[in-house]
């Protein structure tokens, strides 16, 4: 173990560095546009019966096939990662905000609106807050999802998590795939403790669920 | 004031709201009731344009309401809604100044509002002020939510069946609660519902509504007086009843229970019946239950003899009603012409009740006072 240490600690710990980077600027940016392509879908609910299976295909396309195909007519960056994980990224954040804005219940919103909101302020001030929980599950969903895709860098040659297990399986080598496996697994139960950590900080005692 | 113009409504091919004209009083409280499906709430949200009319105008104080921005006549007009509707992610507080915050009322304003509301319905704002929605009762979430509509003092307040989930005691208090407030502060108040009581207790002014018309557009009185027609006098129901003493009639309030004897009896016997009854004349019918007449004590003492037959100390000069006749013709026969009791009697003269004045104060007794005697 000691050994195993001072032989790859080094790179285990950029490895681990680079691996969260892929993950955090994925997510990031993942949340942003699905956040936006979500409120906006909320808007038109019949657009979403389209483009939410549209978006779900890509869903469904393996992440490395992707990766590879974007390898291809982008070339060995990390923006080419980027791009693949923030796809994946987008998807269940997307899909729960749309639906945790379609499901606040009619009465709030006819409320707003007899209140005197604007769209915007029904939007900021009551969907959007009532939603926020149903959205925060949807990162969390987004992020240990993207911890496990990230592993694929390494297949183009661009670090991460993933170094260590792909030369650890070529190689036969058991040491090198737990030395990756076990800080990606580490990643993902840590990211959700913190996602769970500020959902509950987030969340109004007033939508806490069993909060009576 | 309110005015409605010719105003339409249709949902595809259905017409809700069929050329509606009505005109609302500052101050007034007006209940828009009628069968599910009638209307009336669309009548009441085409007035903050939360439901855009097809075609005719609604003017408030003379200004059109399609001239003003809807989000801005909205603020104006104050709202409640069925379902409460406190928005959940916000104290007590907040869902108070939601309007005042929205009209951009500065922060001490707006605490010093919702203290002032609060104290208005007995909710310390100490104590509530920091709560959330799921903290409290239904009866308190909606007390909160007519504060809301009067938070930034609106004119008018619209609501739309506001106690219709609410058990019927609390319901009761509500009542009583947004009726003083509305006296108070001389607020117009739209308030829709389907329950008759909630309206006779509540309205000023009953617009009642069928099939998107108004059918009739009165008082409480009025309508209990005067319903303009049958759909209108069914919902009414058991109110009307109470209320009509022209449709009470004498078999509704006399008394089925009839101390009567046959003329054979004699006179001593007579005294003993009346005594244990402590009543003092008694109706004399036949084998065949046919009226014959009375016997009073007074008769018996001054000219039976014991032992004697009554027969000839009947008397036959005694008020008889049929009991189909009104119960005010009882009513009169009683105070006009000082009787003690009124015989009721068939189209046969068979004697079938007595209206005493004890029965009749009774029958005007659960009128006034409602119950079924």
């Amino acid at each position: 173990m000691k050994e195993f240490l001072e032989l790859h600690g080094e790179s285990l710990v950029q490895s681990i560095i680079v691996h969260l980077g892929y993950v955090f600027i994925s997510v990031a940016i993942g949340f942003v546009i699905a956040l936006a392509l979500g409120i906006a879908l909320s808007r038109v609910p019949r657009f979403s019966k389209v483009i939410l299976p549209i978006i779900s295909i890509f869903q469904t396309v393996p992440g490395i096939v992707f990766i590879g195909v974007l390898f291809i007519y982008i070339g060995m960056i990390p923006f080419t990662v980027i791009i693949a994980l923030t796809i994946y990224a987008i998807f269940p954040i997307l899909k729960n905000t749309y639906v945790g804005i379609l499901e606040v219940p009619e009465k709030y919103k006819e409320a707003a609106k007899g209140c005197g909101m604007s769209p915007m302020q029904v939007l900021f001030k009551v969907e959007l807050p009532l939603a926020l929980p149903t959205i925060i599950v949807g990162l969390r969903m987004s992020t240990i999802y993207i911890v496990s895709w990230a592993v694929l860098a390494s297949m183009i040659g661009l670090g991460g998590l993933g170094d260590f297990i792909y030369i650890g399986v070529s190689t036969n080598n058991n040491e090198l795939i737990i030395a990756g496996a076990i800080p990606a697994a580490i990643i993902a139960v840590g990211l959700g403790l913190l996602i769970d950590f500020i959902q509950k900080k987030v969340t109004p005692r007033g939508l806490r669920r069993n909060s009576r | 004031m309110i005015e409605y113009k010719n105003v339409c409504k249709s949902y595809g091919k259905k017409k809700i709201v069929k050329n509606i004209n009505l005109k609302i009083n500052d101050g007034e409280f007006v209940v828009l009731i009628g069968p599910s499906g009638c209307g009336k709430t669309t009548t009441l949200k085409m007035l903050n344009r939360l439901i855009e009319m097809d075609s005719g105008d609604i003017y408030i104080d003379g200004k059109n309401i399609k001239d003003f921005n809807p989000v801005k006549l909205r603020s104006n007009i104050g709202y409640v809604i069925q379902q409460i509707g406190l928005f959940p992610n916000m104290t007590v507080e907040e869902n108070i100044c939601v309007v005042p915050s929205l009209l951009k009322w500065d922060k001490e304003k707006c605490r010093q509002r919702a203290k002032e509301l609060m104290a208005l319905v007995n909710m310390p704002y100490e104590e509530y002020a920091k709560k959330y929605p799921n903290e409290m009762s239904g009866g308190q979430q909606q007390r909160i939510g007519v504060l809301r509509a009067l938070a930034a003092e609106p004119p008018v307040i619209l609501m739309d069946e506001p106690f219709g989930a609410l058990d019927p005691i609390t319901r009761d208090s509500l009542q009583d609660e947004v009726k003083a407030i509305q006296k108070k502060f001389g607020k117009t108040v739209i308030f829709v519902t389907h329950d008759m009581d909630e309206a006779l207790k509540m309205a000023d002014t009953i617009v009642f509504m069928n099939d998107g018309q108004i059918l009739q557009a009165d008082t409480p009185e009025e309508i209990l007086r005067a319903p303009a027609n049958d759909t209108v006098r069914e919902f009414l129901g058991k109110h009307i009843q109470n209320f009509n003493q022209s449709q009470m009639i004498c078999s509704d309030l006399m008394k089925k229970k009839v101390i009567k004897v046959t003329e054979d009896k004699k006179t001593l016997e007579c005294v003993s019946i009346m005594s244990r009854y402590d009543i003092d004349s008694l109706i004399i019918s036949d084998d065949d239950n046919r009226f014959k007449g009375v016997v009073t004590i007074e008769t018996v003492n001054q000219r039976g003899k014991a032992g004697n037959s009554i027969k000839n100390l009947i008397t036959t000069d005694v008020p008889t009603v049929s009991p189909k006749s009104s119960a005010k013709e009882a009513f009169d026969m009683l105070t006009e012409r000082h009787a003690d009791y009124v015989v009721v009697l068939d189209d046969d003269r068979k004697v079938v009740g007595i209206i005493t004045k004890t029965s009749m104060s009774k029958a005007l007794a659960s009128v006034v006072w409602g119950g079924n005697e």
